[in-house]
């Protein structure tokens, strides 16, 4: 606290800059706070179609109903379908980390040998990119079933749910872990070559580790994306919060539901923001007091 | 300081007026909802309704995409062919509007039930009345009663083993916001969860490819389904009445429901209803029973 400010970027230890200093601006800036949120919620209350919106929307009794479900009168509990969402995203986020490690280092490769496998793990990463998840969902979820392969087109909606998660996030993360390869210095190899390190021992003891602590960041962004995009695996039938939503609403006219399935991802996906918030905070203090890794 | 003094309390008086219009057209729109609704006791003709319409001179009505047959045909409401179509023709006949006056418009199913102003007179979707719906909706009398009916692949197990008992162990489709589902759940009561897709056509390739057992839908679909669409399938019978009928979704409070009501009632009594019935749902006298 006593040195003086750091010179790394956002390390200075200093007050909010969206103020001036002193008691004066402290008390404008809650007043102006209350003042406006206040006036939020003022128009909301008195907006001429408020009670319609707080009873379509925000209706507790609505809200208790869908979130633990009545099956005999055709609605599923939301926060019981949420473990189905749960599920997929831990299951995806495993088979995630593995591909797209695997399709990062065959891009990075350097060996002639490796050339077509580069090639086809180029493209796939394009293609896999390009096409919007949803549609990736739904040729996996309808287009496996009907070749009729036996075991493979036997499997639950969530299975294909979840091949088509790995298949598409697997093409984002390999480009993260792309960057964060890309982010070790070409010295580190040619370190690691000269203490008698084989090409792939290099890779694995001194270039990855320092590789995935620089991208922990981003990985953990894409997996909160992939937490809300295990929603999107209803269109295959699967009863996730989303589509237990869905299908309460549907059912008695009422949107409370989606709110409830709003909170409960919400629930799930701010500790993982915080985390990673937290990991981000560690890691620049550790860099900047020059600690290793 | 002082400019960004000047800045709030420039932003909290923009706020403040903006709160103070919204206030006032607030008032303005609950007198003249109040206005249309002392109306309501007009005589059903064309010029009576006028007040009521969405749109002055025409009969908007709206449905999904895509319209199903035999509901609709060729995906195309205002060809009049298909038994919804037609009852919103026989319909807007009745309440003295030419065909050219009947204007269509798309209205997902998920959006019907949205709060505030409706972009359509009425809705015609198959949509089942219920007393929750009705809490957001307002629905006309019945046009259609429905019963509950299954399809599955010819040479599959259901075909041929579908007492009470058997039903419990398969694996059902239906698509989502229908009534199936309740059906499916309170009377057939299956250990396993069934499956809800987005749309119709989803749900006909989920049984195309196995993934359920069989689908289940309002017995004029079914026999369709089975007849034309999915080859190889079969319709394994319908379940008994359970009271549910279909009507025509209006806005909350739209008083044009009481001269639709009237418009229905004559269908009814002068047969109208019961001939559309016959010609576009092919309702066959032959269609097994089953308990469920």
């Amino acid at each position: 606290m006593t040195g003086p400010p750091q010179t790394s970027f956002g390390a200075q230890r200093r007050g909010p800059r969206l103020l001036s200093s002193g008691r004066g601006a402290v008390a404008v800036s809650t007043a102006s706070t209350i003042v406006v949120l206040a006036v939020l919620a003022a128009l909301f209350w008195l907006a001429p179609g408020s009670a319609a919106v707080r009873h379509t929307f925000f209706n507790p009794q609505d809200m208790w109903h869908s979130f633990i479900g009545d099956p005999k009168a055709g609605y599923y509990s939301v926060g019981a379908a949420l473990w189905l969402n749960i599920r997929m995203f831990l299951a995806a986020e495993v088979l995630i980390l593995v591909l797209a490690l695997v399709i990062a280092i065959v891009r990075q490769s350097v060996s002639p040998v490796m050339f077509p496998l580069r090639i086809v793990s180029t493209i796939y990463v394009d293609v896999f990119r390009g096409v919007p998840l949803i549609l990736v969902i739904f040729a996996i979820g309808f287009g496996v079933p009907a070749l009729n392969l036996g075991f493979v087109s036997t499997q639950s909606a969530a299975v294909y749910g979840v091949a088509a998660l790995v298949l598409s996030y697997s093409a984002y993360v390999s480009e993260v872990y792309r960057a964060g390869l890309n982010s070790v210095h070409q010295s580190q190899v040619a370190a690691g070559r000269s203490l008698g390190l084989s090409q792939w021992t290099s890779l694995r003891y001194v270039i990855l580790p320092q590789a995935v602590r620089n991208i922990i960041p981003p990985l953990l962004n894409d997996f909160i994306s992939l937490q809300k995009d295990t929603a999107l695996v209803g269109i295959l039938g699967a009863i996730e919060a989303n589509k237990a939503a869905e299908i309460y609403s549907d059912t008695v006219f009422n949107y409370s539901s989606y709110v409830v399935a709003a909170i409960l991802f919400l629930l799930l996906t701010i500790p993982l923001a915080r985390f990673t918030d937290h990991l981000i905070a560690r890691d620049r203090r550790r860099r900047l007091a020059g600690a290793p890794a | 300081m002082t400019m960004r003094r000047i800045l709030i309390t420039a932003a909290v008086a923009a706020l403040g007026t903006a709160l103070a219009a919204c206030g006032s057209s607030g008032s303005g729109g609950t007198a003249s909802s109040g206005g249309s609704a002392s109306a309501a006791a007009t005589s059903c003709t064309y010029a009576g309704v006028q007040k009521e319409l969405y749109t002055k001179g025409v009969l908007t009505v709206a449905t999904d995409k895509p319209a199903y047959p035999p509901w609709f045909e060729d995906n195309n409401p205002a060809n009049g062919k298909g038994y919804e179509s037609a009852v919103a023709y026989a319909v807007a006949k009745q309440l003295g509007f030419k065909n050219s006056q009947v204007k269509w418009a798309y209205e997902p199913f998920n959006d019907s039930y949205a709060p505030g102003p409706k972009k359509f007179d009425f809705d015609i979707n198959e949509i089942s009345v219920s007393a929750a719906r009705a809490q957001a909706v307002t629905f006309s009398d019945s046009y259609y009663d429905v019963q509950q009916a299954l399809v599955a692949l010819q040479g599959t197990p259901i075909v041929t083993k579908h007492t009470p008992a058997d039903l419990k162990t398969y694996v059902f489709g239906d698509q989502v916001g229908t009534t199936s589902l309740a059906f499916i759940n309170s009377a057939i009561q299956p250990t396993q969860t069934p499956k809800v897709y987005e749309t119709l056509n989803d749900v006909k390739q989920a049984l195309q490819t196995h993934q359920i057992a069989a689908l289940v839908t309002d017995t004029p679909t079914a026999q369709y389904i089975s007849s034309s669409e999915i080859p190889h399938s079969t319709m394994v019978g319908q379940f008994p009445s359970s009271g549910e009928h279909y009507g025509l979704l209006f806005a909350k409070g739209n008083p044009l429901v009481t001269c639709v009501n009237k418009a229905l009632a004559t269908l009814k009594s002068n047969g109208t209803l019961a001939a559309l019935q016959k010609k576009y749902l092919q309702i066959y006298l032959t269609v097994p029973n089953l308990k469920p």
